[in-house]
Protein backbone atom coordinates (compact mmCIF):
# COMPACT_ATOMS: atom_id res chain seq x y z
CA UNK A 1 0.00 0.00 0.00
CA UNK A 2 2.03 3.38 1.79
CA UNK A 3 3.04 5.51 -1.41
CA UNK A 4 0.73 4.05 -4.32
CA UNK A 5 -2.07 4.99 -1.49
CA UNK A 6 -1.30 8.32 -0.95
CA UNK A 7 -0.86 8.99 -4.74
CA UNK A 8 -4.00 7.51 -5.79
CA UNK A 9 -5.79 9.44 -3.07
CA UNK A 10 -4.60 12.77 -4.71
CA UNK A 11 -5.36 11.75 -7.90
CA UNK A 12 -8.50 10.46 -7.05
CA UNK A 13 -10.01 12.61 -4.42
CA UNK A 14 -7.57 15.45 -4.47
CA UNK A 15 -9.87 17.66 -6.78
CA UNK A 16 -13.13 16.76 -4.53
CA UNK A 17 -11.39 17.34 -1.24
CA UNK A 18 -10.35 21.11 -2.71
CA UNK A 19 -13.51 21.71 -3.63
CA UNK A 20 -15.15 20.85 0.07
CA UNK A 21 -12.06 23.10 2.00
CA UNK A 22 -12.43 25.94 -0.49
CA UNK A 23 -16.47 26.47 0.57
CA UNK A 24 -15.36 26.51 4.17
CA UNK A 25 -11.95 28.42 3.92
CA UNK A 26 -12.53 30.82 1.54
CA UNK A 27 -8.64 31.14 0.17
CA UNK A 28 -6.85 28.85 -2.35
CA UNK A 29 -3.94 28.73 0.15
CA UNK A 30 -5.39 27.86 3.06
CA UNK A 31 -7.67 24.99 1.42
CA UNK A 32 -4.75 23.41 -0.24
CA UNK A 33 -3.26 23.03 2.73
CA UNK A 34 -6.40 21.41 4.81
CA UNK A 35 -5.97 18.99 1.47
CA UNK A 36 -2.00 18.47 2.48
CA UNK A 37 -2.42 17.89 5.77
CA UNK A 38 -5.18 15.48 5.29
CA UNK A 39 -3.69 13.16 2.66
CA UNK A 40 -0.60 13.62 5.37
CA UNK A 41 -2.88 12.87 8.50
CA UNK A 42 -4.54 10.11 6.47
CA UNK A 43 -0.86 8.36 5.39
CA UNK A 44 -0.08 8.62 9.32
CA UNK A 45 -2.72 6.67 10.07
CA UNK A 46 -3.57 4.14 7.12
CA UNK A 47 -2.73 1.19 9.65
CA UNK A 48 -6.16 2.43 11.37
CA UNK A 49 -8.35 3.07 8.00
CA UNK A 50 -10.44 -0.25 8.53
CA UNK A 51 -11.69 0.01 4.98
CA UNK A 52 -15.60 -0.22 6.53
CA UNK A 53 -16.12 3.36 4.42
CA UNK A 54 -15.26 4.13 1.49
CA UNK A 55 -11.80 6.04 1.23
CA UNK A 56 -13.29 9.49 0.00
CA UNK A 57 -15.75 9.41 3.37
CA UNK A 58 -12.65 8.17 5.63
CA UNK A 59 -10.73 11.48 3.85
CA UNK A 60 -13.74 13.74 4.27
CA UNK A 61 -13.74 13.21 7.97
CA UNK A 62 -9.97 13.56 8.07
CA UNK A 63 -10.25 16.96 5.85
CA UNK A 64 -13.32 18.42 8.33
CA UNK A 65 -10.81 18.33 11.31
CA UNK A 66 -8.26 19.93 9.34
CA UNK A 67 -10.91 22.71 8.33
CA UNK A 68 -12.24 23.39 12.12
CA UNK A 69 -8.65 23.37 13.17
CA UNK A 70 -7.59 25.57 10.51
CA UNK A 71 -10.27 27.85 11.12
CA UNK A 72 -9.77 28.07 15.09
CA UNK A 73 -6.16 29.30 14.85
CA UNK A 74 -7.95 32.18 12.53
CA UNK A 75 -10.33 33.13 15.01
CA UNK A 76 -7.82 33.03 17.66
CA UNK A 77 -7.36 37.08 19.69
CA UNK A 78 -10.42 38.20 17.66
CA UNK A 79 -12.85 40.78 19.71
CA UNK A 80 -16.08 40.12 17.75
CA UNK A 81 -18.55 42.50 20.00
CA UNK A 82 -16.17 45.59 19.52
CA UNK A 83 -16.21 44.96 15.96
CA UNK A 84 -17.98 48.71 15.49
CA UNK A 85 -17.51 48.40 11.88
CA UNK A 86 -20.00 44.99 11.53
CA UNK A 87 -22.62 47.10 13.88
CA UNK A 88 -22.31 50.06 11.48
CA UNK A 89 -23.11 48.14 8.29
CA UNK A 90 -26.12 46.24 10.52
CA UNK A 91 -26.97 49.91 11.02
CA UNK A 92 -27.34 50.49 7.49
CA UNK A 93 -29.98 48.21 6.69
CA UNK A 94 -32.23 49.43 9.26
CA UNK A 95 -33.94 52.83 9.99
CA UNK A 96 -33.51 54.11 13.31
CA UNK A 97 -36.78 52.90 14.89
CA UNK A 98 -35.78 49.63 13.79
CA UNK A 99 -37.53 49.12 10.35
CA UNK A 100 -36.57 48.11 7.44
CA UNK A 101 -34.49 50.86 5.40
CA UNK A 102 -35.30 49.22 2.00
CA UNK A 103 -38.27 46.97 1.60
CA UNK A 104 -37.22 43.64 0.90
CA UNK A 105 -38.07 42.14 -3.00
CA UNK A 106 -39.24 38.59 -3.09
CA UNK A 107 -37.04 36.00 -4.49
CA UNK A 108 -37.04 34.27 -7.43
CA UNK A 109 -36.89 30.22 -7.57
CA UNK A 110 -34.18 28.86 -9.21
CA UNK A 111 -35.26 25.70 -11.40
CA UNK A 112 -32.70 25.26 -13.56
CA UNK A 113 -29.27 23.36 -13.34
CA UNK A 114 -28.13 26.51 -14.79
CA UNK A 115 -29.66 28.94 -12.73
CA UNK A 116 -28.87 26.92 -9.76
CA UNK A 117 -24.83 26.97 -10.46
CA UNK A 118 -24.82 30.67 -11.38
CA UNK A 119 -26.43 31.35 -8.19
CA UNK A 120 -24.13 29.02 -6.07
CA UNK A 121 -21.48 30.88 -7.60
CA UNK A 122 -22.99 34.31 -6.78
CA UNK A 123 -23.30 33.01 -3.03
CA UNK A 124 -19.72 31.97 -2.83
CA UNK A 125 -18.61 35.03 -3.78
CA UNK A 126 -21.03 36.87 -0.99
CA UNK A 127 -19.47 34.58 1.14
CA UNK A 128 -15.78 35.24 0.47
CA UNK A 129 -16.43 38.60 1.39
CA UNK A 130 -17.71 38.59 4.89
CA UNK A 131 -15.12 39.72 7.38
CA UNK A 132 -13.29 36.67 8.59
CA UNK A 133 -14.28 35.54 11.79
CA UNK A 134 -17.91 35.97 10.72
CA UNK A 135 -17.12 33.94 7.38
CA UNK A 136 -15.73 30.87 9.52
CA UNK A 137 -18.90 30.96 12.20
CA UNK A 138 -21.07 30.84 8.69
CA UNK A 139 -19.31 28.01 7.20
CA UNK A 140 -19.03 25.93 10.40
CA UNK A 141 -22.81 26.42 11.08
CA UNK A 142 -24.09 26.33 7.49
CA UNK A 143 -21.77 24.51 5.45
CA UNK A 144 -20.20 22.14 7.82
CA UNK A 145 -23.80 21.91 9.68
CA UNK A 146 -22.25 21.94 13.46
CA UNK A 147 -24.65 23.06 16.12
CA UNK A 148 -23.80 26.42 17.96
CA UNK A 149 -22.60 24.80 21.02
CA UNK A 150 -20.37 22.86 19.20
CA UNK A 151 -18.75 26.02 17.33
CA UNK A 152 -18.69 28.15 20.45
CA UNK A 153 -16.36 25.39 22.49
CA UNK A 154 -14.30 24.71 18.95
CA UNK A 155 -13.81 28.25 18.56
CA UNK A 156 -13.74 29.53 22.26
CA UNK A 157 -16.25 32.14 21.98
CA UNK A 158 -19.27 33.02 23.83
CA UNK A 159 -23.13 32.18 22.69
CA UNK A 160 -24.43 35.25 22.08
CA UNK A 161 -20.76 36.09 19.98
CA UNK A 162 -22.26 33.06 17.62
CA UNK A 163 -25.46 34.91 17.48
CA UNK A 164 -24.26 38.16 16.55
CA UNK A 165 -21.91 36.69 14.01
CA UNK A 166 -24.81 34.69 12.44
CA UNK A 167 -27.50 37.04 12.34
CA UNK A 168 -24.47 39.95 10.72
CA UNK A 169 -23.40 37.12 8.26
CA UNK A 170 -27.16 36.11 7.46
CA UNK A 171 -27.70 39.86 6.58
CA UNK A 172 -24.83 41.10 4.73
CA UNK A 173 -25.27 37.57 2.64
CA UNK A 174 -28.88 38.45 2.20
CA UNK A 175 -27.82 41.97 1.00
CA UNK A 176 -25.12 41.05 -1.26
CA UNK A 177 -27.46 38.66 -3.06
CA UNK A 178 -29.80 41.37 -3.88
CA UNK A 179 -27.23 43.69 -4.54
CA UNK A 180 -25.91 40.86 -7.34
CA UNK A 181 -29.18 41.34 -8.59
CA UNK A 182 -30.76 37.93 -7.26
CA UNK A 183 -34.21 38.94 -7.15
CA UNK A 184 -37.84 39.02 -8.88
CA UNK A 185 -37.69 35.53 -10.33
CA UNK A 186 -33.75 34.91 -10.60
CA UNK A 187 -30.20 36.37 -11.08
CA UNK A 188 -30.52 39.02 -13.73
CA UNK B 1 -43.11 46.90 28.92
CA UNK B 2 -42.15 46.59 24.99
CA UNK B 3 -43.21 42.96 23.63
CA UNK B 4 -43.68 43.39 20.30
CA UNK B 5 -40.18 43.40 18.40
CA UNK B 6 -38.52 45.92 15.75
CA UNK B 7 -37.93 44.62 12.51
CA UNK B 8 -33.87 44.79 13.55
CA UNK B 9 -35.25 42.20 16.55
CA UNK B 10 -37.15 40.38 14.77
CA UNK B 11 -34.18 39.45 11.91
CA UNK B 12 -31.95 38.61 15.15
CA UNK B 13 -35.10 36.21 16.70
CA UNK B 14 -35.34 34.77 13.52
CA UNK B 15 -31.63 34.15 13.09
CA UNK B 16 -30.96 32.75 16.14
CA UNK B 17 -34.10 30.68 15.59
CA UNK B 18 -32.11 28.60 12.29
CA UNK B 19 -29.83 27.70 15.32
CA UNK B 20 -31.40 26.88 18.78
CA UNK B 21 -34.93 27.07 19.88
CA UNK B 22 -36.16 30.40 21.24
CA UNK B 23 -37.73 31.15 24.68
CA UNK B 24 -41.75 30.68 24.66
CA UNK B 25 -41.82 34.73 24.99
CA UNK B 26 -39.36 35.57 21.91
CA UNK B 27 -41.12 32.69 19.77
CA UNK B 28 -44.73 34.62 20.46
CA UNK B 29 -42.99 37.83 19.58
CA UNK B 30 -41.52 36.61 16.28
CA UNK B 31 -44.50 35.25 15.20
CA UNK B 32 -46.47 38.43 16.42
CA UNK B 33 -44.20 40.47 14.09
CA UNK B 34 -43.81 38.15 11.06
CA UNK B 35 -47.88 38.22 10.92
CA UNK B 36 -48.27 42.28 10.57
CA UNK B 37 -44.46 42.23 8.67
CA UNK B 38 -44.29 41.30 5.19
CA UNK B 39 -40.46 42.44 4.83
CA UNK B 40 -39.85 40.18 8.02
CA UNK B 41 -41.68 37.24 6.25
CA UNK B 42 -39.33 37.51 3.27
CA UNK B 43 -36.75 37.63 5.35
CA UNK B 44 -37.33 34.43 6.86
CA UNK B 45 -38.00 32.83 3.71
CA UNK B 46 -34.82 33.73 2.23
CA UNK B 47 -32.92 32.66 5.49
CA UNK B 48 -33.95 29.16 5.04
CA UNK B 49 -33.28 29.79 0.92
CA UNK B 50 -29.64 30.68 1.74
CA UNK B 51 -29.53 27.85 4.50
CA UNK B 52 -30.84 25.47 1.42
CA UNK B 53 -28.49 26.41 -1.08
CA UNK B 54 -25.23 26.21 1.09
CA UNK B 55 -26.30 22.73 2.44
CA UNK B 56 -27.21 21.03 -0.76
CA UNK B 57 -23.73 21.06 -2.44
CA UNK B 58 -21.68 20.63 0.54
CA UNK B 59 -19.88 17.98 -2.01
CA UNK B 60 -19.32 20.86 -3.72
CA UNK B 61 -20.22 20.98 -7.61
CA UNK B 62 -18.13 20.18 -10.43
CA UNK B 63 -18.15 23.44 -12.38
CA UNK B 64 -16.20 25.45 -9.14
CA UNK B 65 -12.11 24.90 -9.98
CA UNK B 66 -10.39 21.78 -8.46
CA UNK B 67 -6.68 21.61 -7.30
CA UNK B 68 -4.20 23.88 -8.98
CA UNK B 69 -1.53 21.74 -10.70
CA UNK B 70 1.24 23.96 -9.12
CA UNK B 71 -0.28 23.09 -5.75
CA UNK B 72 -1.04 19.37 -6.60
CA UNK B 73 2.41 18.93 -7.57
CA UNK B 74 3.62 20.61 -4.18
CA UNK B 75 1.65 18.05 -2.19
CA UNK B 76 2.71 15.34 -3.93
CA UNK B 77 5.94 16.18 -3.52
CA UNK B 78 5.00 16.64 0.39
CA UNK B 79 3.77 13.31 0.64
CA UNK B 80 6.99 11.62 -1.07
CA UNK B 81 9.38 13.04 1.62
CA UNK B 82 7.30 12.05 4.31
CA UNK B 83 7.24 8.74 2.56
CA UNK B 84 11.15 8.51 2.10
CA UNK B 85 11.68 9.51 5.70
Amino acid sequence: MTQLDARIWLAEHGDYLFRVARRQLHSDEEAEDAVQETLLAALAARERYAGDSSPRTWLTGILKHKIVDLIRRNVREVEIPRDAEGEEAVDALFKRDGHWAEPLRPWGNPQTEAELSQLRRVLDDCADRLKPVMAQVFSLREVAGMETEEICKELGITPTNCWVLLHRARLFLRECLELNGFSGGALS
Amino acid sequence: MRWMPTCREATELASREMDERLSLLDRLGLKMHLAICRNCRRFTVQLEEMRRLFRIETAADDDTPGLDPEARRRIESELHSKLDA
